[in-house]
């Protein structure tokens, strides 16, 4: 595409802004986390003499390697199951299309709109009433059910443009049903299957509705949940809830570092066959 | 290896009246190569998925062999089919596009990578054994989606325009290649096509369809030498048969002030007055203009081999003939007057009200 100058200009700007707006808080974040544990910092300041040690202070505080190893134990939880049954229905609604799948599609499809925080209070009593509250159990199952409209959908996108004829021809090479879908389909749907673990696995990570009302115990909940606890204990010691913030950050950085082209590959994908 | 046989084999797409296939009679002989042609609507490609099973039957039976396969799953058919796109799988190198089948079927991995390799073999196709379709080219994968129709052995091979993707070169040189292959397999294969060359040149016999029904099934040498009706007379050859609708008086049938002879059995035939005169472009002589129709030479195609002249004849200047002068006539130039004349065992007679061929 060919641009004026003032249009390369413009643009220039806008994501310079942009940039800024995005970074601020992070840039106020990581200044405040060096500050000396107990101050109250303000504004965007280095300190005189970086306290590097509050990184360290805050994850033994929070007792860090728990709570990633619960975060672990609720992902290995969520994702998996999310994805293995996302791509099935997936499957069904956007191929094998039995009799009434559009009024169970429309059903999940209505699940997208709805507010998860809308059905906090019914599934506190549910979880409760299934002797399942304070377990990680309440927040892995709920979390199965709340991304299964996008899952779905994310995977029938997928699968409605997969070519006929590639479906036709394993029927005609002899495979069924199961076959066609674990040989032919899902290879093909990799890149799809992939970045929905990714995101599945990003809204895993930062859930903390959910981790706080369900669970009372913080080395049960996920890393983000993990923060409102830090926020019991710590409310004064703005520092260490910074560096804990940051440390909570960290895993989602490198998952999207990795796959950041993934990632944005998906969320086109996204935009494209939405 | 197996015959086909179409018994009333009807299709009707939901939500449409007409239907695509309509009352479709046609028996396959074992081992034939039968050639489905039509413009596009005209219900080749749904007749040859309703035999693939991946279209339902809605009236009628299809047989394979004895086995009457009217509602039995695409699957369990024993059937290979080449599809137009290849569809070909393109997460799977080229020897397990081709072995897919009989990975499927569990058969044993040495019997496998024989069979595999013997079908690349047969379509020069080791050296890309190990290659994902995605480096490919179009000929070569189209040579990979033979392959797996090959390797399958199957009762009938079926094609859907499996040439179309190639450019023009490619296509003449893997018709013959497909063709030799067919025979020395010997297995019946349908081929669909909506190009009449194809279909001239491939088929042992060739079907023509037109909106769902069949017109005349026969060896390419009848289809040309006899159309059974004015669309196969159209439809087959090119550059197409000259179609000039003229009317009978009394002696025959009346062209540009010269009088052509009806038979009794023609003339009983007759429903109306209006005949239609069928003269494809090699059956014209070239006269001096006042021997023959008086005609303008427009445009001359040179062909190298051969050369097509438009002329437009005096007495219709909105009508154009295509004439192909034989190799002992010299090619007319542009704006030459000449004569036509029609030679007489070169001349089609269709009767203009129903399009059905006259006695001959």
């Amino acid at each position: 595409m060919i641009l004026g100058r003032r249009e390369s200009l413009t643009g220039r700007v806008l994501l310079i802004i942009l940039m800024v707006v995005t970074l601020v808080p992070f840039v106020s974040l990581f200044v405040t986390a060096l500050h000396e544990s107990g101050t109250y910092p303000t504004g965007i300041s280095w300190p005189a003499r970086p306290h590097w040690g509050n990184f360290v202070e805050a994850f033994r505080a929070a007792d860090m390697g728990r709570l990633l190893a619960s975060s672990l134990l609720i992902e290995l939880g969520v994702v998996p199951v999310s994805l293995a049954i996302g791509t099935m229905a997936g499957f069904a609604f956007g191929q094998v299309r039995m009799r009434g799948y559009q009024f169970a599609y429309f059903a999940f499809v209505l699940g997208l709109t709805l507010p998860y925080e809308a059905i906090l209070y019914p599934l506190y009593y549910q979880m409760r009433s299934l002797g399942l509250l304070n377990t990680r159990w309440a927040i892995i199952l709920p979390l199965i059910a709340l991304f299964m409209p996008f899952s779905i959908f994310w995977m029938r996108a997928h699968f409605v443009n997969v070519p006929r004829d590639i479906v036709e021809a394993a029927r005609i090479d002899g495979a069924n049903m199961w076959q066609s879908f674990w040989r032919v389909q899902v290879p093909l749907a990799m890149p799809a299957i992939s970045s929905l673990a990714i995101l599945l696995f990003l809204w895993t990570w930062n859930q903390f509705l959910l981790a706080i009302v369900l669970v009372d115990d913080p080395l049960k909940r996920t890393m983000a949940g993990a923060l409102g606890a830090f926020q019991g204990h710590y409310g004064t010691d703005i520092p260490l809830l910074c560096a804990g913030s940051l440390l909570i950050l960290t895993p989602t950085l490198v998952v999207y570092l990795i796959f950041h082209r993934r990632f944005s590959t998906a969320l086109l994908q996204g935009a494209v066959k939405g | 290896m197996a015959k086909v046989i179409f018994e009333k084999a009807t299709r009707i797409y939901p939500g449409t009246q007409t239907p695509a296939v309509s009352s479709l009679d046609l028996e396959i002989e074992d081992g034939e190569f039968m050639v489905l042609v039509g413009p596009s609507g005209s219900g080749k490609t749904t007749a040859l998925r309703m035999l693939a099973g991946l279209e339902a039957v809605d009236e009628g039976r299809i047989f394979i062999g004895d086995r009457d396969v009217t509602d039995v799953q695409p699957k369990d058919r024993d059937i290979a089919m080449v599809f137009q796109n290849y569809a070909l799988y393109p997460h799977m190198t080229v020897a397990e596009n081709i072995g897919f089948h009989l990975k499927i079927k569990k058969r044993p991995k040495a019997e496998i990578r024989q069979r595999v390799l013997e079908a690349a073999r047969l379509l020069d196709l080791e050296p890309y054994l190990d290659r994902k379709p995605a480096r490919l080219s179009g000929g070569q994968r189209q040579r990979v989606a033979m392959g797996r129709a090959i390797v399958r052995q199957p009762q009938v091979f079926l094609m859907d325009e499996p040439l179309s993707n190639l450019d023009a070169k490619l296509r003449v040189a893997t018709r013959t290649q497909i063709a030799s292959l067919q025979r020395r397999l010997g297995v019946t294969t349908v081929y669909v096509t909506h190009d009449q060359v194809e279909a001239m040149t491939m088929g042992d016999r060739v079907a023509v369809l037109r909106d769902g029904i069949l017109q005349q099934c026969d060896t390419p040498r009848v289809l040309f030498d006899r159309p059974i009706n004015v669309f196969v007379a159209g439809f087959m050859g090119s550059p197409q048969m000259n179609l000039i609708e003229t009317s009978v008086s009394d002696g025959g049938v009346q062209f540009a002030g010269r009088t052509i002879p009806l038979t009794p059995t023609q003339r009983a035939a007759l429903t109306s007055e209006g005949v239609t005169l069928g003269v494809r472009p090699e059956g014209w002589d070239i006269v001096s203009p006042n021997e023959g129709v008086p005609a303008i030479v427009e445009i001359v195609e040179e062909l190298g081999s051969d050369s097509y002249a438009y002329v437009t004849p005096e007495y219709d200047p909105n009508r154009t003939i295509i004439v192909r002068p034989n190799s002992a006539q010299a090619t007319p130039h542009k704006g030459d007057h000449i004569g036509l004349v029609p030679r007489p065992s070169a001349i089609h007679l269709f009767d203009t009200a129903t399009g059905v061929r006259l006695p001959d």
